[in-house]
């Protein structure tokens, strides 16, 4: 009798056990699902990039211009491919993205280096959180800013600086903590080896602490760019975009992005986006890959 | 003679001054430029309903926007929720460390790459036609279409975060609860999520700010009408959208009340993100 | 501490490239080709885009025209931040009060804005006034209401609800529409008005011409307005319209035309829609591009004013005109194009005329 219930006991528990093990089997399954779920969407938007795209992506889409619309007209009722390419585009971003670099990189690193130095200080608190608080900016909002301040009153017009400003304003938070960071993870023996030999301070800062920060700052401005890379918005408020090339700080000047929304709104060149929007993905993800393998090798 | 470290000092000063500048002039601006809207409309602008630009009837208030704006965003965060957790889970505990893990990873990192007009232009041509299909509207613009895609898009945000708070849950607790008998999913309920839960959370609260200015990838897909969204699958519009949408051709009064709008967008972001950075400070 | 020099020399290069500006642009100016700056209706885009290139491709000035609407194009002349703005809506006399110095407007052609539907096998479904201003009002709601089903007895219209589509944002497609929604129907004047953004009463909207053409493309039902180049190049019927003579009209280059034959003022700030001929397409309409009467302001130079004006008074003329045509817009008649001609002879730098 007893060993029946004994023997009960552990069937009991035995079935227990089991309905455990097989909820943690469903739980683990569902966590697997949903993670397969979180990136499809990746998959689904790349391939519908290439598939969309691949035709467009001849070698004169990199060396012409945008076409116009009747060109485009014309080869889409003779069921050709759209003749040109975005040149004016990629100059642009590039042109663009370079003015904005050019004023957050040395701003964003000295300003880092401040916060690394003085981080328990108030004062330097105070920066910090306002940083922060920049980051956090829609970037519609900095177009804004930017129209208010750079178009209207420094280049009288809409202009690439107007639009790199707008960048700037976005790159520049991400590069001072970026900056601090990778100090912070300088050992501060080296630092203070350089304080005892007397060297002075901004020969520490450009011979200790940068040399030895390289990867980290490198990876810091090229998240920094492939973040601001594919912004819209704020450039519709304040480069206004251009058929032609254009290198003038003070002209309107197009982008890849500003092209892929001026497609958008066309009907006859609508069968560019795809190409286009390739392109900027390649870009991105680029920038994305090397600062990862920089990473990986700081890492080794 | 002043020393070279000190001019070194003085230099970096200067260069902190930078931030505070382009943050202060900004609030500045944005005030100035809205006062107009808050003159004539006062408080009330912030609770009306109306959009109306018809020359001679201009009336403007913001409730349809922050309404819109905190709708979509709620979504997107709802439907980011298991996702995110999911993924973070799996990537920080069940297959830690392995070349799965930083395979998955990686493709989440790539999500956060994608430009905001790409992930409009995917919406528009490929996610509208779905959820046009499964019939729950006729046209498949709607406050559900933009916040299935913020979805998309913050999703990264919570993830990594999330990932960094789980794998900081010390491994002699997990490995005491599993040498006791626990399972996986008792591990993750009883040991990492009590440990990680704050953290987690804040992830969410700063995926909710990055999905409250989303700007290109809504205005593609939330139907723009200056309404407050009656359901889930009827059109709206947000703060960020609405400005992207008549910035370009606004003026005189309404040119203010859509920096009144900006003015509320910048603060309602500072204030969603100072919070969250409050929380990971605690943690 | 050289390198502190260099890092400072850049700093002050920046800053210098923000702060002195202005004085630097009066010695670059003599030395920098010409560049004009334009933007504003997106109506007229693929026209502008055409004629911008070709023009820069001729004279090697760099022409850049920004779709931004006409609300933008505006107010970007009233910033003085272009050259030359470009509407599809005349400038009220209030808004004329707004710009500190006389504005002249110059026409540059004549679209149509149509009524796009998607009814699947149902070509040439024919509006009156009193049926096209009931739908955009909601007052009828269902493709085969009695009212429809009458002005279009060849038919079959479906039981289906109608879906209109709007502009949300300002355009003056927009300004068009319902300026002529204003002249057919009082309730409409009453209820909802003219201008480039509205309060509508049904429907939902859709941002830009694309955004509205696509949603009509897509749902089955649907019906909105749309500049004509959009439904001529993305093949979506249109709809007949009833006229001020009581003819359906459907949109063509003949019948856009002929809105624009009875008189112009001579500053030919008109809204061409309802037009008196028999033959007209009655939502037509002039699209205008607006500068300063005295060009002389801003620190422009002659050389910039004389540019703009030569530019202007090209595209009035027949090689531009023949362009525009091919993109599916209206040329100007001949005596609205001297009336231009006329109306940038009055523009002066200095209190003298830039051309003769």
């Amino acid at each position: 009798m007893e060993s029946i219930l004994i023997a009960k006991k552990e069937i009991t528990n035995f079935f227990k056990w089991d309905v455990r093990f097989i909820k943690d089997k469903i739980f683990t399954g569902f966590i697997i699902l949903f993670s397969l779920i979180t990136i499809s969407p990746i998959v689904l938007i790349i391939s519908k990039l290439i598939s969309m795209g691949y035709k467009q992506l001849n070698f004169s889409f990199f060396i012409e211009t945008a076409p116009n619309t009747y060109q485009a007209m014309l080869a889409k009722e003779a069921g050709n491919i759209i003749p040109g390419g975005i040149l004016n585009g990629i100059t642009g971003t590039i042109f663009m993205v370079f003015l904005a670099s050019l004023m957050a990189i040395p701003i964003g690193i000295l300003i880092g280096i401040f916060l690394y130095e003085n981080g328990t200080k108030r004062y330097a608190k105070i920066v910090k959180d306002i940083t922060d608080i920049l980051q956090g900016v829609p970037s519609i909002v900095l177009g804004l800013i930017s129209y208010f301040w750079v178009v209207k009153y420094i280049t009288n017009g809409f202009s690439a600086l107007a639009g790199s400003f707008a960048l700037f304003i976005m790159m520049l938070p991400l590069i001072i903590r970026s900056t601090e960071e990778t100090f912070k993870m300088i050992p501060v023996s080296i630092k203070e080896a350089g304080f005892a030999l007397g060297v002075p301070y901004h020969k520490i800062i450009f011979r200790i602490l940068i040399p030895s920060g390289l990867s980290g700052l490198i990876t810091g401005i090229l998240l920094s760019i492939s973040r601001v890379i594919g912004e819209t918005a704020p450039l519709m408020l304040t480069a206004l975009g251009s058929m032609a090339v254009n290198l003038d700080i003070e002209k309107p000047t197009s982008a890849i992005p500003l092209l892929i929304w001026e497609f958008y709104n066309d009907p006859n060149m609508v069968d560019l986006i795809w190409a286009s929007s390739l392109l900027l993905m390649i870009l991105v993800l680029g920038l994305n890959l090397i600062s990862k393998m920089i990473i990986s090798k700081r890492n080794l | 003679m002043i020393s070279g470290e000190k001019i070194t000092k003085i230099i970096l000063f200067l260069a902190s001054l930078i931030v505070i500048l382009i943050a202060s002039g900004m609030v500045f601006s944005l005030m100035q430029g809205a006062l107009p809207a808050f003159n004539e409309f006062g408080l009330k602008f912030i609770i009306s309903t109306d959009w109306n630009p018809t020359e001679g009837k201009e009336s403007y208030g913001a409730l349809p926007f922050i309404v819109g704006t905190i709708a979509t965003s709620i979504i997107a965060l709802l439907i980011c929720l298991p996702l995110a957790f999911s993924t973070s889970l799996f990537i920080g505990e069940i297959f830690r460390g392995t070349k799965l893990a930083s395979f998955i990873g990686m493709m989440v990192d790539m999500l956060a790459g994608i430009p905001s007009i790409v992930y409009g232009l995917w919406g528009f041509y490929v996610l509208r036609p779905w959820i046009v299909a499964m019939g729950f509207n006729e046209q498949g613009y709607g406050v559900f279409t933009a916040g299935l895609i913020l979805a998309i898009m913050v999703i990264p945000y919570a993830t990594s975060i999330s990932v960094e708070m789980i794998k900081m849950v010390q491994n002699d607790l997990k490995e005491a609860a599993y040498s006791l008998g626990a399972t996986r999913k008792d591990v993750i309920f009883n040991v990492i999520l009590p440990n990680a839960r704050s953290g987690i959370f804040t992830s969410y609260i700063l995926a909710f700010g990055r999905a409250v200015g989303e700007t290109m990838a809504v205005t593609m897909l939330i139907g723009n009408s200056n309404i407050i969204p009656k359901s889930l699958f009827d059109t709206g519009n947000t703060m960020a959208s609405l400005i992207a949408n008549q910035f370009g051709e606004a003026d005189g009064l309404k040119l203010s009340s859509l920096v009144a709008i900006a003015l509320l967008l910048f603060v309602m972001t500072g204030f969603i993100n100072g919070l969250g950075k409050m929380l990971i400070k605690k943690i | 501490m050289k390198k502190i020099a260099i890092l400072l020399v850049t700093f002050l290069f920046l800053w210098s490239c923000k702060n002195s500006k202005s004085e630097e642009k009066l010695e670059n100016e003599k030395s920098k080709p010409v560049s004009l700056t334009a933007a504003g209706a997106t109506f007229p885009l693929p026209f502008y885009n055409m004629a911008f290139e070709t023009y820069t491709k001729n004279t090697g000035i760099l022409l850049t025209y920004g779709g931004i609407g006409s609300g933008g194009g505006i107010r970007s002349l009233k910033d003085k931040v272009v050259d030359f703005g470009a509407t599809d809506a005349f400038l009220s006399p209030k808004e004329e009060t707004e710009f500190e110095a006389p504005v002249v407007h110059i026409p540059t052609c004549i679209g149509a804005v149509v009524i796009a539907y998607n009814l699947p096998g149902m070509e040439g479904l024919k509006l009156s006034n009193q049926n096209l201003s009931d739908i955009f009002l909601g007052k009828i709601t269902k493709w085969n209401d009695a009212k429809l089903i009458a002005t279009n007895p060849n038919l079959k219209l479906p039981a289906m609800n109608i879906s209109v589509v709007y502009r949300t944002d300002g355009s003056g497609t927009t300004y068009i529409f319902s300026d002529y929604m204003s002249k057919i129907s009082a309730n409409w004047e009453q209820a909802v008005g003219r201008g480039k953004s509205l309060q509508w009463p049904v429907g939902m909207g859709a941002k830009g011409n694309p955004g509205v053409a696509g949603t009509i493309k897509q749902t089955v039902g649907a019906i909105g307005y749309i500049g004509s180049e959009f439904a001529f190049a993305q093949k979506i019927s249109f709809a007949q319209i009833q006229n001020s003579k009581g003819n359906f009209i459907a949109p063509s280059l003949e019948t856009i035309s002929a809105a624009a034959q009875g008189d112009i003022p001579i500053d030919t700030k008109v809204m061409l829609t309802n037009a008196s001929d028999a033959n007209a397409y009655p939502i037509s309409g002039f699209t205008w591009f607006i500068l300063y009467k005295d060009q002389n302001y801003g620190g422009r130079s002659k050389e910039q004013a004389i540019e703009t004006v030569k530019f202007l008074s090209w595209i009035i003329e027949k090689d531009a005109q023949n362009m525009a045509q091919q993109v599916h817009y209206a040329a100007l008649p001949e005596k609205v194009a001297l009336q231009a001609k006329e109306i940038l002879k009055s523009v002066i730098y200095n209190a003298e005329p830039l051309i003769k």
